[in-house]
């Protein structure tokens, strides 16, 4: 159990790709941290720098208010899960678990009880004498969870474990891994590129952009207050849509193309003529009752998802496609015009050149 | 998926195989006859006239002391070479493939001695060693190693060994470091994160992930070693001195072609050709027990 601070920490490998910079984040006991971003963003690199796996070039990381820069992976007092699990082949599942606890020393009886209350919880009881390779991928990870449970770390880091699975049993892991941080209350650093899965299992989430840090925040905060342009696509499926505009002459409207506009109803910060970009998710869009909204949709085709309908098209004046999601089955032919309205409180808007999040105050 | 070929024609495989046999037929089966069936014959230095014996051969053989130490300085002379050059590949393969990079030219570098014929392996160190114009015996008289394989029995084991270790050093190290670049990294990372240091993760992982190359190399060299220097040790000690360093193989042609004592050559031909079956026999029940995981 520990608190775990990572001090614009920085890494540059040795040929000069910058991986991460200015990383400053404050994870406090118990905490499960989800660090995600698109592939290459440096998300791997960060947890490796807590691991000890890779130097730390910049910044300082510190453990339960030690630093621990210099520390050997082994002397930090963390566990870790792989994307591709790293189960020693040549050891059966038991071995695999004791390994680590025979580095440490403990005694034999400990060690014993150790493993058989690992394998109780995760399920691996008759698989212990089994080699890696006679178990099926998710026994697998099970197993990597294990070695990483039983050396009762004050930290556990996870570099994308589910994503070499199939979509069913990721869901059921990603429930389990759940109620196995609630169970053992230790601070989860978890690294994934699925905003899904990091919306579901994060308490907070660490979202990177190309080694940077574009937000932190819970997952209802990133949702409905995303800090830039990056974010806001980044986190919701559908993305949400993001229509390009200019402000408008009143200064609370937003013009698109020549003729249309779209009037806001409140003020925005900067000049007329600014060029930003709305933004407002599919969920957040609904039919205008009686037909008279603020924009136009015209379809071009939908997705029948069963318990929504998600129907693209585009808007005429404004460049760049649209999606809806709307409750139940809905039925509409490509080239039908629908008329949408939302509320001001889901709109987004981003300085278009800059991605910051505009007026958050306003809207 | 199904790996086996299905063939239509009945014919068709065996005509495939026909030429393998047919090498096979011609240069190893006759050969081995022929010696199997010399050894039971004692035939005059001329080869004009031979006489049945049975078994004698045999018996002179075993009786003799000379091929009995021959036997002994074979088996130090194996299992040194095969000590020597699998630990020297191994350390120079670890030490290569911590430096990735590195590793193209060094490869290229360390291959060069397997490219050097046995006989001239054995001449380079013979010059290097040589008592009175070896660079390597100059540096060893400097530590106070007086250094004369000329008369000293076991300084040209000594030397006929590490000629040969030299010459499969190379080999060896090819296979090691493809084998070492073939342990997934993340497995090194977790035993490190296991809190196991550097020497206790090559012992634990490191090692038996290597295990079949090990074995593949250890039998490699150990054929070598026994059955495939003749003539590394002809060209340096010729067997001496005093037989110090005649090796069977070296023994098989002594007897033979200088001795002209046909039938106890080819006796002892047999009795090589029985060993090598032997040790392919212990590899094949080993490979398929032990080292696979
Ligand atoms: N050992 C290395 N040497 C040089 N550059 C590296 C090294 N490892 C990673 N990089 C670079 O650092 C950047 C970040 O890599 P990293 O593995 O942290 O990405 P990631 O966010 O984990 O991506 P993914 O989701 O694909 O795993 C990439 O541009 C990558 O090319
Ligand atoms: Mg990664």
């Amino acid at each position: 159990m520990a608190t775990l601070h990572l001090n614009a920490l920085g890494k540059t490998y040795p040929g000069g790709v910058t991986a991460a910079s200015e990383v400053s984040v404050e994870i406090s006991d118990g905490e499960f941290v989800v660090l995600v971003g698109p592939s290459g963003c440096g998300k791997s690199t960060i947890l490796r720098m807590i691991a000890g796996l890779e130097t730390i070039t910049e910044g300082e990381l510190s453990i339960d208010g030690a630093r621990v820069n210099d520390r050997e992976p082994g002397e930090r007092d963390i566990a870790m899960v792989f994307q591709n699990y790293a189960l020693y082949p040549h050891m059966s599942v038991r071995k695999n678990m004791e390994y680590g606890l025979k580095n440490e020393g403990l005694p034999k009886a400990q060690i014993a009880a150790r493993i058989a209350e690992a394998a109780r919880t995760l399920r691996l009881e008759e698989y212990l004498d089994r080699k890696p390779r006679q178990l099926s991928g998710g026994q697998r990870q099970r197993v990597a969870m294990g070695r990483a449970i039983v050396r009762q770390p004050k930290v556990f880091l996870f570099d994308e474990p589910l994503s070499n699975l199939d979509a069913k049993l990721r869901t059921q892991l990603r429930a389990e891994l759940k109620a196995l941080h609630r169970r053992l209350g230790a601070t989860f650093v978890y690294v994934t590129h699925d905003q899904v899965e990091a919306m579901s299992l994060a308490d907070r989430i660490v979202i990177m952009n190309a080694g940077r840090v574009e937000q932190i925040g819970t997952p209802m905060d990133l949702y409905l207050r995303p800090a830039s342009r990056f974010v806001a696509e980044f986190i919701g499926s559908p993305s949400m849509n993001m229509l390009e505009g200019r402000i408008g002459a009143d200064r609370a409207s937003v013009t698109f193309g020549q003729a249309s506009a779209l009037s806001l109803g409140f003020d925005l910060p900067g000049p007329a003529g600014h060029p930003i970009a709305l933004g407002v998710r599919p969920e957040h869009l609904h039919l205008a009752p009686g037909g008279a909204g603020g924009i136009d949709l015209a379809v071009q085709f939908i997705e029948q998802l069963g318990a929504d309908t998600v129907v693209h098209g585009a808007v005429p004046g404004a460049a760049g496609p649209l999606a809806v999601r709307l409750a139940g089955v809905q039925r509409y032919e490509a080239g039908a015009v629908l008329s949408l309205a939302c509320s001001a409180e889901n709109l987004h808007l981003f300085d278009a050149e800059t991605g910051v999040r505009l007026a958050a105050d306003a809207v | 998926m199904q790996k086996r070929v299905i063939f239509r024609s009945r014919s068709l495989p065996y005509l495939l195989v026909l030429p393998q046999i047919a090498v096979t037929l011609v240069f190893f089966f006759w050969p081995s006859y022929q010696a199997l069936e010399s050894s039971f014959f004692i035939e005059d230095a001329f080869g004009f006239s031979r006489e049945w014996v049975g078994l004698r051969n045999y018996r002179d053989l075993f009786a003799d002391p000379g091929y009995l130490r021959s036997f002994r300085t074979t088996l130090v002379f194996g299992l040194s070479v095969t000590a020597l050059a699998l630990g020297t590949s191994l350390g120079l393969a670890v030490a290569a493939n911590r430096v990735l990079r590195a590793a193209q030219s060094y490869r290229t570098l360390l291959i060069w001695p397997y490219a050097v014929a046995p006989a001239l392996a054995g001449v380079i160190w013979y010059f290097l060693m040589n008592p009175s114009m070896g660079i390597v015996a100059y540096w060893l008289k400097g530590l106070g190693v007086e250094w004369n394989h000329y008369v000293n029995g076991n300084q040209a084991l000594i030397l006929v060994v590490v000629a040969a270790a030299w010459k499969q050093i190379s080999y060896n190290f090819l296979f090691f470091l493809a084998g070492l670049q073939s342990i997934p990294k993340s497995l090194i990372e977790a035993a490190a994160i296991d809190r196991a240091g550097p020497i206790r993760r090559f012992w634990t992982i490191t090692m038996p992930l290597l295990s079949p190359t090990t074995f593949f190399l250890l039998v490699v060299n150990l054929v070598y070693a026994f059955f495939d220097t003749f003539a590394l040790i002809h060209a340096t000690t010729n067997g001496g001195p005093a037989d110090a360093t005649s090796v069977l193989v070296f023994r098989v042609y002594n007897t033979g072609f200088i001795g002209q004592d046909y039938g106890s050559s080819a006796a002892q031909s047999v009795v090589l050709m029985a060993l090598v079956i032997g040790m392919t026999f212990i590899q094949f029940r080993y490979v398929e027990r032990k080292v696979t995981y």
